[in-house]
């Protein structure tokens, strides 16, 4: 008997009871995905690191390096277990040309030709093994594998005015550094002889001055050591923390993203189900009472109904990880591409299984819950009504005889509604949950996109930017410039800026480097968020997360070591920046061209931006010149684009479950309510009347989703892109909204879809005739 | 006398397990306005059937039936169902009242489909129903809380809202006790007096004795019609009626 009632109930409901196993599916596939690649990024990236022999602190520097003096330091050190320098040359994109015609102008990369090193920080192949070059032959990052689909025997041209020199790709490089895309250097590798004959031919040389240490948990130690020590350190410098957080960062991020999708699915899953358990209990009411009236427990009913819930959950998730093992490969092919694969761990294959089965052991705890309302039903009530005497909602004030002005359909959607609101909160919820992956990232694309970005990122507004980074004579060039501008009538007004590397006491009263803004600050002012710009020779203004990790504000003294002496500066703002880590500051200083990391130039223009940015890039080598608009495309450029990608699939996904979830409903919603359907036809109500009915149902949902999920999304939205930019360093952000877009064509595009698969989904209701009243 | 409603050569056939089974064969029936029409005959003969044929609830296999002049099968079904929301009322068995809608609310669900009326009047009209009938006590209730009878009765004044020309009912005593049965035949009476064209499908003498015409079927045939003329006085012709009733059916091998 309970196998007749449990495959009753599957095939009655054979739709929705389908989808909750797909979900269910899905939703354990993505959590087994997921989680494996989480565990073995983990594996990978350190297997890569042991491979590569990481460095633990590397410090760039250009110019030139005294061998002997940092050996000697390095074997007095106590922390250095092995020392080396490497020598980069750095070449500009417009010289490269990979396997095209086409330069490397618009690169974002830094990229160096380096060779082989040759005791640690090794650069591996696809194999994890040591690369080794002959002349002529070359081996490229993996990064320009994927991009460009290279493979071995594709060429590398090298060239300028006056030198040329063609290489064989030969392998990829595998490069623990500086693999991931997030990192704006990459590695290619090329023989010795090769290496001698570019140097001093093209590009310019930069040192990578690395340290293997002998416990890898003193590094902070290490670098403050280094830093004081008086050895170059013209450059950056990165330590194993941020290799390790890099390589993780993209594989981490998405992995993150498919553990949310599946506990988003895992979300629907058990609405659809709670629904489906909502609608048995209201079919079975009678047969329920009756069960309980001749005697059988409420707990062994429970059971009944349990048993299938059970079924469901376990099929559904040993059915996702079935398709799992198959797809792994899929979900580690970006993981085993850039950082390898590491010996299978036991872990590997045991924790996917786990979280897969958690999946389970959610669903069937849920059901667990919902079912114990079995305990409520009163078998007389049950018998002798047949229906479910209680409702939601007081029936006599929301009659059809009190409605005087609303269409008559349209009031009975809009009653069913009230009445029922227990079975539509599955919609409601889903239509929430739509409304908020809709409306968020497009208003934080909006938010990016727009001009005033510009204020979270510590620069301030201008007609025109200059950038200049170091390069041999860069002093003389800025100056040059300055004066060039001071002369030109088009200019109203110029302001020049250099920022250079400072070391700063902090909290712990440890040397912290820092990049501090000098010049004048009162034109070309920034928002602050607090305070105002330093106007004195002992001001100072500080970034958001500069302010925040030294644990400054207001008024609080900092002391900064100017020439090998402190000096004490007093606080003056706060401001909001997210490049360059975020970590920064400005001072009223006099320029620091020895420390000078690059220098900026503000223009105000009273003629065409466009055409003065054409002259100024004829007249000015080696500088890059663009407008602010310019400015926020190149640095967010990327940004922007993923995050217009992810809006648009966050529309398409949400569009799919909209349709999903409403033609799943409505499909069952009518099979429930087939008799009343018949009821209503037999005496004369027409099919669009009743259509009418439905359309108003999901409408109604729908919009009242919509308000809760646009409100929610700007509340929560902007909190959570402040979570977000707060760790990159700009903690107030305010949601620009674009009305039309947000307002007007979201709701619209989500109302066309709800009411196309409304119609779509009811159209059996033609069907339904008198003889589906005995179904009653 | 003027005709209401026609059928002609009228025949449906069901398909079950592939095989045909004919369950109206060329049926020919004319009712005039201010009938009160019962049909009778054995479980399985085709009444109900008819019913619904000529009510344009079911779709004939072929023939025609002509109502106030116009021939159902040319209509749309947007016609059809306005036709039947406007012009005829229905009664059921099963009663089928709507079950999330409160009793007052079910009666005037027709009026308020039909969209044009004055809602207070149609209150009105339903309250006035109601009180004629007998069941104004219910009007705030919900239909979980009224007894077969008074729901058979309220689905009649949900019949009647919209003031129909026709009013159908199938078996409408059918799942009542006896002295329900007879209040709701009184009804049916009086409605039929002031003018509605009645049309009732049952198997129970005592019903069809309240009827003008008897029509007897038997395996999809109209096999015998008996005229009783005009029930004047409920009280007196009734028993008289019956007893004729069932002789002529006892002729007829029922």
């Amino acid at each position: 008997m309970i196998l007749k009632i449990l495959k009753h109930d599957l095939l009655k409901k054979k739709i929705i009871t389908f989808a909750v196993f797909i979900f269910i599916m899905l939703s354990a596939f993505l959590m087994a995905g997921g989680s494996n690649m989480l565990i073995t990024l983990n594996d990978s990236v350190d297997y890569l690191f042991e491979k590569a022999l990481l460095p633990h602190f590397v410090q760039y520097h250009s110019g030139s390096i005294d061998q002997v003096m940092i050996q000697n330091w390095s074997q007095r050190n106590e922390n250095v277990k092995r020392q080396q320098n490497s020598e980069m040359i750095n070449i500009p994109g417009s010289k490269i040309f990979i396997n095209s015609q086409q330069a490397e102008v618009d690169t974002v990369m830094d990229l160096s030709f380096v060779r082989q090193n040759e005791s640690f920080d090794f650069l591996l192949n696809l194999n994890n093994q040591i690369i080794s070059i002959d002349q002529g032959e070359i081996a490229v990052p993996i990064y320009y594998r994927q991009r460009r689909n290279l493979v071995p025997g594709d060429n590398v041209v090298i060239k300028n005015e006056q030198f040329e020199m063609n290489f064989i790709i030969k392998e990829f490089v595998r490069d623990a550094q500086m693999n991931p895309s997030v990192i704006s250097s990459k590695r290619f590798v090329v023989n010795n002889t090769d290496f001698e004959k570019m140097k001093n031919q093209i590009g310019k040389t930069e040192y990578l001055i690395s340290f293997q240490l002998n416990d890898p948990a003193r590094i902070s130690e290490f670098t403050n050591q280094y830093s004081q020590s008086g050895l170059p350190q013209k450059g950056p410098a990165v330590d194993y923390k941020i290799f390790k957080l890099f390589n993780s960062l993209t594989d981490g991020l998405i992995a993150a993203v498919v553990i949310l999708i599946s506990l988003l699915l895992n979300i629907i899953a058990l609405l659809c189900l709670r629904f489906i358990i909502l609608l048995t209990i209201e079919e079975d009411y009678k047969e329920i009472g009756v069960m309980k009236g001749i005697g059988i427990a409420a707990s062994d009913i429970r059971k009944i109904y349990l048993s299938k819930y059970i079924f469901i959950a376990l099929t559904g998730t040993i059915g996702g990880f079935l398709i799992y093992l198959p797809a792994r490969k899929l979900f580690l092919k970006n993981i085993i591409l850039f950082t390898g694969e590491a010996p299978k761990s036991i872990l590997q294959l045991i924790l996917p299984l786990l979280t897969a089965l958690t999946i389970a052991a959610v669903v069937i705890v849920f059901s667990i819950i919902i079912l114990r309302r079995f305990n409520k039903i009163s078998p007389v009530e049950a018998i002798r009504l047949g229906i479910n005497a209680k409702s939601y909602f007081n029936k006599n004030s929301f009659s059809l005889s009190k409605n005087n002005f609303l269409n008559a359909n349209v009031f009975l959607g809009l009653r069913d509604v009230l009445m029922r609101f227990k079975l539509f909160i599955i919609l409601f919820v889903v239509f929430i949950l739509t409304t908020f992956i809709i409306i968020v990232p497009l208003n934080f694309l909006n938010t990016i996109k727009s001009s005033e970005f510009v204020r979270y990122m510590g620069i301030a507004e201008s007609d025109i930017i200059m950038d200049l980074r170091y390069t041999e004579g860069i002093q003389d060039r800025f100056e040059q410039i300055k004066t060039y501008l001071a002369n030109d009538p088009d200019v109203l007004e110029q302001g020049a800026f250099v920022t250079s590397r400072y070391r700063i006491i902090n909290q712990e009263g440890l040397v912290e480097n820092i990049y501090i803004q000098t010049g004048d600050f009162s034109k070309f002012n920034v928002d602050y968020l607090a305070g105002q710009s330093p106007a004195q020779a002992n001001e100072i203004a500080l970034s958001y997360l500069s302010s925040s990790e030294l644990n400054k504000n207001i008024g609080d003294k900092v002391q900064i070591i100017i020439e090998e002496e402190r000096r004490e500066m007093i606080v003056t703002g706060i401001y909001q920046d997210i490049t360059n880590g975020g970590r920064s500051a400005k001072a009223n200083l006099p320029a620091d061209y020895q420390n000078a990391s690059w220098y900026n130039i503000y223009i105000n223009l009273n003629s065409d931006i466009a055409e003065k940015i054409n002259e100024y890039e004829a007249l000015f080598d080696n500088t890059k010149i663009i407008d602010q608009e310019g400015y926020l495309a190149q640095t967010l450029g990327d940004t922007i684009e993923q995050l217009n990608i992810l809006t648009i699939a966050a529309i398409i996904i949400a569009g799919v479950v909209i349709f999903l979830i409403t033609s799943l409903f409505l499909k069952t919603l009518i099979a429930r309510d087939k008799a009343q359907i018949a009821i209503m036809k037999s005496i004369g109500t027409s099919i669009e009347a009743i259509k009418i009915q439905y359309i108003t149902k999901a409408l109604f949902v729908l919009i009242f989703a919509i308000f809760i999920g646009t409100i929610t999304a700007n509340i929560l939205g902007e909190q959570l892109l402040t979570i977000i930019l707060s760790f990159l360093g700009a903690s107030r952000i305010e949601i620009i909204i674009n009305p039309i877009r947000s307002y007007l064509l979201s709701p619209l595009i989500m109302i066309l879809i709800v009411v196309s698969t409304t119609l779509l989904s009811i159209n059996s209701i033609k069907k339904i005739s008198l003889a589906d009243i005995k179904v009653e | 006398m003027r005709e209401i409603l026609k059928a002609e050569n009228l025949s449906k056939d069901y398909l079950i397990n592939k095989k045909k089974f004919n369950v109206l064969r060329n049926i020919n029936i004319s009712i005039n306005v201010g009938d009160f029409v019962s049909v009778m005959g054995p479980s399985g003969s085709g009444k109900s059937t008819l019913l619904y044929n000529v009510s344009g609830m079911d779709k004939m296999s072929s023939g025609e039936v002509v109502f106030q002049g116009e021939k159902l099968s040319e209509l749309s079904e947007k016609k059809l169902s306005g036709l039947r929301l406007k012009k005829m009322g229905f009664v059921f068995q099963q009663i089928n009242l709507l079950n999330n809608l409160g009793i007052l609310d079910n009666i005037i669900f027709p009026a308020q489909m039909e969209g044009s009326q004055d809602r207070k009047k149609v209150k009105q009209r339903a309250v006035a129903l109601m009180k004629k009938i007998g069941i104004i006590e219910l009007a705030e209730n919900e239909i979980t809380q009224a007894s077969g009878g008074q729901l058979q009765r309220a689905a009649i004044c949900r019949a009647l809202i919209n003031e129909p020309e026709i009013l159908f009912a199938d078996e409408p005593t059918g799942a009542l006790n006896s002295k329900s049965a007879k209040e709701v035949m009184d009804v049916f009476h009086t409605i039929n007096k002031e003018g509605t064209t009645v049309m009732i499908v049952t198997h129970d003498i005592r019903v069809a004795s309240h009827s003008s015409r008897v029509i007897f079927m038997k395996d999809g045939n109209i096999i015998g019609e008996k005229v009783l003329g005009e029930l004047k006085d409920l009280d007196i012709e009734l028993k008289d009626r019956e007893g004729k009733l069932s002789k002529w059916l006892l002729d007829l091998g029922f």
